[in-house]
């Protein structure tokens, strides 16, 4: 173990400084958008104290013993369940999803913290000595340790949440070094699956896909079959299940594929969202002289629809900007993963990479109308005490990582 | 095991590439909205657009007892300047235009630089019409000047009970943070009176307006013809108990003079009038409230703005000797013919207490006739100190009587804890001697004497005053009557009479109010007279009638005037004439609520 007292060794200015210009950038945007209204006008001041709060997290985690984490892990991921399960029955309905829980006026998101829990357990399972991912045995176990949750967030049901998780799963066992083949096989089933609700053209030519890929793996002749087999399968039993659901949650899986179907709901704020970021121009119409922002075109700015703002009002300079520090703050963590010799902190941290680069990528890639509307908040930007707090939570996480990457070499 | 297949930098680099190519496509598609675009989202920006704006709903109005309209509402126009179109050149036309001085308008723009420049800006409120309609003609000169309508209070009536009424005031910050749901800012709200006490009635329910907006938030035409607005609902109207033509006389009765009046109906416990002189005028606070009137107000020494019916403290004088006969009889400690022998004075120890001309051998009845001071000098010792303060309190006296108008005192009750509190263990009992005639440290409030002459007249039965009777709700159209607490003093009928009989001579015998008497109505009642170490003494009246079956109670104090004979007695006597005279030639309907329902029924509501 080497011993080295210069601070940049022990602490990651990057990713905090990173952190705390999002942050920042969040404070004002959300200014914006809520200083015309009474009803919100506190928002700006409650952030500025969440974030306050998130920081001094950030430095508590920091600060804590690495074998920590490890230890509670599995305690973490079992409350989580126990949470998600409470949110089913005691929950508040947000924005259609249960997946609030409030303890008098302080309320979070099981989920938030499921994240958290998922990433730990999903972790430690895959840094065991004796797991093998190639091995289907191993491969299913890790697969039910990381659905349970989705299963549970499913019910409540926010499917934006869900598909964080599906992410997290797939990057976590991608890092571990799942074998291609592997990789194919966990995949093509929810491929399938998910073709087959857009009718039965898609869902042919995904089975044609997935044929060409077994005929390049070359493998033998009856495993193929049989995983082919699993896949028809997997695509009856979907279109079993979509028959079997009753019309309201038909439609639910309707309007999520297709968010034109609900013209009035998400339709309207893609269209104010798209028209406030593409009026902004080059330079933006300037701070608090947004006017879709001032006249309040979109409803609930200050969370999800907070990068609008920053389009409006500072234009493409204001919104590559910002792109550009979470892309500086994402390559520092992944660097911090890579570095790290320990697996279980090495994919933690791929695990928390994933959450803010699955965030960041649908959050904003729904409100320039790239990706239908799932209510998902920015990273560090977005209004909400929960969420700043548990992603700050993790930041420090990664910071803990760095702090300790030498102790285990 | 594939070990080596851990973290791979091949499997890095993908890593890195995925989020390489995910920000590279957010950003292509900023730049292809954001400048390749832009005209196009642009023109869109400032396309027609739908917004929501809400429309005020109007006041609920207020009527007295025999549905008369005592408060209204009116409509006002506000000028608005909308900072983003505005050009500062044209602030000295307007200034002229609506009578201001040069700067103001620039003034407050500044103060509200730091929202929108789309948000309208209120710059006066309470615009003449004439000037509204040069703005009309002018307004393609004017960019960014608009006005509004909104409503503001009138009285019709012709009284003025200020502090009964209230006014309301924009909604403070600190209100406005505890009910955002509800108000914004600019919203106005009850501030004092009933405006404040019955708020949640009167307020109503705000309406949403859709319009088609362009990006500037002008105008531009109704959003689906209409359709989809929600009208706002009027508040809801309050019935009071309130009689106009009572309220009247007693407001005038008190021009020029200082005190309150309160009367009441004794079996119901309804105010029918409530003066606190002086009055001020309402309408200053229906407009935008010039910072010097109101400080005119504030600073006027007769305090206007102090509510002298509910607030105001003084020693009850001698009315409180019918309560003090009614204790002794209550304990036994006389009868009615008990008699005692005035001296012209009292002797406590070596304390004399002088009243001047004796009035010889007198039972109970004639010592209320002729206010004899040392015969309830005498009563006092007999009641003793705390049984006092027990009948005092029993009769409202020393707690707030609940009258809904906000803002009430509790008054004083003295016992022999206060004293030992505020003097000692030894406190002198000579003190006890001029409680014993309603003076010293005893202090009661207008109200409570009303309420407590209600006692009087009814046997010991009433209802806590009130002034509202019942609201109509708009929503539903039904008239609702709340219960009020009754109020009840358990002491023989037997007593009550031998005091009323008292009472009956002091107007109609050889009393100290012979001078009010009535050759229609039978009055009965008590003068006293309030020592005032900083002036001239306090005048007091409390009476009732008619005496055997009485309709009205009052308490009427007269600042400074003197003796209460001479300046209350007269006053009181005048507001029950006129309210008698009403209900004997029927002006009075029984069923009251029927004609007002019937007359909100008329009344056009205004969108």
């Amino acid at each position: 173990m080497r011993v080295d007292y210069n601070i940049r060794d022990k602490f990651n200015f990057e990713i905090f400084f990173s952190a705390i210009i999002l942050i920042s950038i969040g404070i004002i945007a959300i200014y914006s958008a809520t200083i015309n209204r009474t009803d919100v006008q506190a928002n700006f001041e409650r952030q500025v104290l969440w974030g306050c709060i998130a920081i001094i997290i950030f430095f508590i985690t920091y600060s804590l013993p690495p074998n920590l984490f490890k230890s509670l892990s599995i305690t973490t991921y079992l409350f989580s369940l126990l949470v998600l399960i409470l949110v089913l029955f005691f929950g508040r309905k947000i924005s259609g999803a249960k997946s609030w829980l409030f303890f008098g006026p302080i309320g979070f998101q099981p989920s938030e913290f499921a994240k958290i829990g998922t990433i730990l357990a999903l972790a430690l399972f895959l840094s065991k000595k004796w797991v093998d991912v190639d091995s289907f045995k191993h491969i299913a176990l890790y697969l039910i340790i990381g659905l349970i949750p989705v299963g549970l967030i499913l019910l409540e049901p926010d499917v934006g949440t869900s598909l964080t998780f599906f992410a997290i799963i797939l990057t976590m066992i991608f890092w571990k070094g799942i074998s291609l083949f592997s990789l194919f096989v966990v995949l093509s089933p929810p491929f399938i699956a998910i073709s087959s609700l857009f009718g039965i053209n898609y869902f042919l030519g995904a089975l044609a896909l997935i044929a060409i890929a077994l005929f390049l793996f070359k493998k033998d002749i009856f495993f193929s079959a049989s995983i082919f087999a699993v896949n028809l399968g997997a695509g009856f039993f979907t279109d079993y299940v979509y028959n079997a659901l009753s019309p309201h949650q038909q439609k639910r899986i309707q309007s999520f594929l297709d968010p034109m179907s609900d013209p009035l709901g998400a339709g309207y704020n893609t269209i104010q969202t798209k028209v406030a970021i593409g009026s902004g121009g080059f330079w933006g119409k300037g701070f608090l002289a947004g006017s879709q922002t001032g006249l309040q075109f979109i409803p609930q700015q200050w969370t999800d629809f907070i990068y609008s703002v920053i389009g409006e009002e500072f234009g493409f300079l204001g919104s590559i900007i910002l792109l550009m520090v979470f892309l500086y703050l994402l390559t520092n963590i992944l660097k911090i993963a890579y570095h790290s010799k320990d697996e279980f902190f090495s994919l933690t941290a791929i695990g928390i990479l994933t959450v803010y680069f699955v965030h960041l990528i649908i959050n904003v890639g729904m409100t320039i109308g790239l990706l239908p509307v799932i209510g998902i908040p920015l990273p560090f930007v977005s209004y909400g005490g929960s969420s700043l707090v548990a992603n700050m939570f993790m930041l420090g996480i990664i910071a803990n990582i760095y702090r300790t990457r030498k102790y285990y070499t | 095991m594939n070990e080596q297949n851990f973290a791979l930098a091949s499997r890095r680099t993908v890593i890195f590439f995925v989020m390489i190519a995910g920000i590279a496509l957010l950003s292509l598609r900023l730049f292809q909205m954001q400048i390749l675009q832009q005209k196009i989202y642009e023109e869109k920006s400032s396309e027609n657009s739908v917004k929501s704006v809400e429309i005020p709903p109007e006041r609920g109005l207020i009527f007295d007892r025999n549905g008369k309209l005592i408060a209204s509402n009116s409509p006002a126009f506000t000028l608005y300047i909308i900072p983003a179109d505005y050009i500062a050149k044209n602030d000295s036309i307007i200034e002229a235009a609506i009578d201001e001085k040069f700067g103001y308008i620039s003034k407050i723009l500044k103060r509200n630089k730091s929202y929108s420049k789309f948000i309208p800006v209120k710059i006066k409120k309470d615009i003449d019409f004439p000037v509204i309609s040069w703005l009309e003609e002018n307004s393609e000169y004017l960019p960014g000047v608009s006005y509004g309508v909104e409503m503001h209070r009138v009285y019709p009536a012709g009284i003025m009970p200020s502090h009964v009424l209230g006014y309301t005031k924009e909604v403070s910050a600190e209100i406005l943070e505890k009910n955002k749901q509800v108000y914004k800012a600019g919203d106005n709200i009850g501030f004092t009176g009933l405006e404040k006490q019955y708020e949640y009635f009167l307020k109503g329910e705000k309406g949403v307006k859709h319009l088609i907006v362009n990006s500037r938030g002008q105008k531009i035409s109704n959003f689906n013809s209409g359709k989809s607005d929600i009208s706002p609902i009027r508040g809801s109207d309050l019935i009071l108990g309130l009689d106009v033509d009572v309220q009247q006389t007693l407001e005038q009765s008190f021009i020029g003079k200082r005190g309150a009046a309160v009367a009441v109906d004794p079996s119901s416990g309804e105010i029918l009038a409530l003066v606190s002189a002086p009055e001020f005028d309402l309408n200053i606070f229906s407009f935008v409230t010039e910072s010097n009137d109101f400080s005119k107000l504030i600073n006027d020494k007769a305090k206007p703005l102090f509510n002298r019916a509910t607030m105001g403290l003084k020693p009850s004088g001698s009315t409180i000797k019918p309560l003090e006969a009614l204790a002794a009889l209550d304990m036994n400690k006389i009868t009615e013919n008990t008699i005692y022998n005035c001296t012209g004075g009292f002797l406590y120890g070596r304390f004399f207490k002088d009243h001047g001309g004796a009035h010889g051998r007198i039972n109970v009845v004639h010592a209320i006739e002729k206010s004899c001071n040392s015969y309830f000098y005498s009563l006092i010792y007999k009641i003793g100190i705390d049984n006092w303060a027990g009948y005092l309190r029993k009769f409202g006296f020393g707690s707030k009587t609940g009258i809904d108008i906000p803002d009430e005192n509790d008054g004083l009750v003295p016992d022999s804890k206060y004293y030992e509190k505020k003097i000692g263990k030894n406190w002198p009992r000579s003190l006890m001697a001029s409680l014993g005639i309603g003076q010293g440290e005893l202090l009661v409030t207008p109200v409570q004497l009303a309420q407590y002459t209600a006692l009087i007249a009814n046997y010991g039965k009433t209802v806590q005053p009130h002034l509202l009777k019942a609201y109509v709700d708009n929503r539903t159209g039904k008239t609702i009557y709340p219960n009020y607490k009754s109020f009840k003093v358990d002491i023989d009928r037997k007593y009550f009479d031998i005091v009323r009989h008292g009472m009956y001579l002091v107007v109609n015998g050889e009393g100290t109010a012979r001078s009010i008497k009535s050759n229609e109505y039978v009055i009965a009642g008590k003068t006293g007279t309030a020592q005032n170490p900083h002036g001239e003494d306090h005048a007091l009246f409390i009476g009732f009638a008619p005496f055997d079956n009485p309709k009205i109670a009052i308490a009427v104090v007269v600042e400074n005037a003197g003796f209460g004979s001479t300046y209350a007695a007269p006053i009181a006597k005048k507001a029950i004439v006129t309210y008698l005279n009403k209900i004997n030639k029927n002006v009075f309907l029984p069923d009251s609520t029927k004609k007002i329902n019937n007359n909100i029924a008329g009344i056009p509501i205004a969108r």
